[in-house]
């Protein structure tokens, strides 16, 4: 199906919508779902979205890297490729058995941030064991602090030593 | 009871109302689409069991299968659930309080997406509401959390805080000056999106549009609401001094008495007119020209829509009669 804003490329995304009292949908292709404002958004007022291959997972939908995609996830079977192919985890558990192939779409979405806020009460198995990237939010967050009293010195240093740190590894 | 949105709320000249909703998913049951329509309503049963009697207020759960048509798409053009939650019925629940204000989707995209609406800027106190809410739900169900991601979404664009606060602005003297996409350029740096509400999303009916975080992950939820809250704010600024600006100009006040007059006088009248027209009244209300409240004229966004008319009236109306009856509730306002 083409893309009903642009009329040029494949629509990936698929816009639920309400208009004069009845539902409608609308199929825009990445780039005009974008530029709307479409991309990204969980059903917030009036929108919501089917996540499509190629909007969370570009990389695997040209050619398919090195990856098994037939791997499945032990608690709920979804495989890799239908978590490619539909946008959408399984369950809870799909994120550590396919932590390593998601990391590039996740930093490509989030960056290289983690979590901050509010904690939940409980905790499923954690996801690796990230003592590295535990030392750099650590000291992303000394950085911030330091930034916020507007101790520049000490900013300046600990961003060198992120960089250093950053620059020494290539996890995407 | 009066709902949330015949209240009255902050800058309510230029904002409609805050929306803050979070999206939880319990342990041990799958993600939504991998599971069955008996697991969603047992989600849903759990739900119940929690609200009984445990917060002041009391929550009505109600499946989406009893629900006729009309109703399904009024509460999406109340906001109160989205298009895609009333795509279908099956395995969908609404839980909610009796004025709207606080409510519970069942097993849309993610498990619970726990939502406050309020009218006005109200951040806030609308994260507030749906924080102790989630809290509160958390202690049984239990929900999928991960230290480093965070909360655990469905789509894997959603994880972190799964926190999405949004705030619906009416925007008609930005929107007359030309100025929305730069604003819109301005805010996605900012990590904001702006959007349309309602039509199209560049140029949505009666200028109304929703301004919401982007970022889930690396950002705390006072942070977020902190960011959205303020340029928010500046937002408003802008719209209030085009405003004025645009009073000056005797070939916009001509539009304004003429909109003025359509909803004084119209007979019949569609809801995309009636949002064109009240978009433009709005700037002679701030102005001191007009002595309508805004509070009344923004509840007419909510109420008259096609299905929520429908509903009113107990029946699907034809677009005639319909757009008829909307003109008669408009009058009444206009009096
Ligand atoms: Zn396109
Ligand atoms: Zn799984």
């Amino acid at each position: 199906m083409l893309c009903q804003n642009c009329g040029n490329a494949e629509a990936t995304t698929h816009i639920k919508r309400i208009v004069n009292g009845e539902a409608s949908q609308i199929h825009l292709c990445y780039n005009c779902a974008e530029h709307l404002g479409y991309a990204n958004m969980f059903s917030g007022f009036g929108f919501n979205i089917s996540n499509m291959l190629a909007n969370f997972f570009p990389e695997f939908t040209r050619a398919l890297p090195s990856v098994d995609i037939s791997e499945r996830c032990p608690t709920c079977g979804t495989s890799f490729e239908e978590v490619v192919r539909s946008g959408m985890m399984g369950c809870a558990d799909c994120y550590s058995v396919f932590y390593d192939k998601l990391k590039p779409s996740l930093s490509r979405i989030h960056g290289r941030a983690t979590h901050v806020g509010k904690s939940g009460a409980f905790e499923v198995a954690p996801v690796e064991s990230p003592k590295f990237e535990d030392t750099i939010s650590k000291l992303k967050s000394d950085l911030q602090a330091a930034v916020d009293v507007q101790n520049f010195e000490l900013a300046a240093k600990l961003r060198d030593e992120i960089n250093a740190l950053e620059g020494g590894t290539d996890n995407g | 009871m009066a709902k949330w949105y015949q209240l009255q709320g902050a800058e309510n000249d230029v904002v409609i109302s805050t929306k803050v909703a979070i999206a939880r998913n319990v342990k041990g049951y799958n993600f939504t689409v991998r599971l069955t329509d008996d697991e969603k309503y047992e989600i849903a049963d759990k739900i119940d069991e929690i609200l009984d009697g445990k917060l002041p207020g009391k929550f009505v759960s109600t499946p989406m299968v009893e629900v006729g048509r009309d109703l399904q798409i009024s509460l999406a053009e109340r906001n109160l659930v989205s298009p895609e939650f009333v795509s279908f019925s099956e395995g969908r629940t609404l839980v909610t309080t009796e004025d709207e204000s606080l409510s519970i989707m069942v097993c849309e995209e993610d498990h619970l997406k726990i939502q406050s609406l309020l009218p006005g800027l109200e951040l806030e106190k609308a994260y507030e509401l749906a924080d102790t809410l989630d809290t509160i739900l958390d202690e049984d169900l239990q929900f999928s959390f991960d230290k480093k991601l965070g909360y655990l979404t469905q789509c894997p664009t959603n994880i972190g805080t799964a926190m999405r606060a949004s705030v619906t602005l009416q925007l008609p003297a930005l929107s007359m000056r030309g100025q929305i996409p730069r604003l819109a350029n301005t805010v996605a740096k900012l990590g904001l999106i702006l959007s349309g509400a309602y039509g199209e999303a560049d140029n949505p009916i009666g200028s109304l549009f929703q301004l919401s975080n982007q970022v889930t992950l690396g950002i705390s939820e006072q942070a977020a609401i902190e960011n959205l809250k303020s340029i928010s704010l500046s937002i408003v600024e802008q719209e209030r001094a085009q405003r004025i600006e645009l009073m000056n100009s005797l070939k916009f006040q001509d539009v304004l008495w003429r909109s003025y007059g359509t909803l004084k006088n119209a007979r019949v009248i569609s809801f995309g007119e009636f949002m064109e027209s009240m978009a433009v009244v709005k700037v002679g209300v701030a102005a001191g020209e007009i002595a309508i409240k805004n509070e009344r004229l923004n509840e007419l966004i909510f109420t008259m829509q096609p299905a929520t008319l429908n509903v009113e009236y107990g029946q699907s109306l034809d677009r005639q009669v319909r757009d008829a009856k909307r003109a008669e509730k408009i009058r009444e306002v206009f009096e």
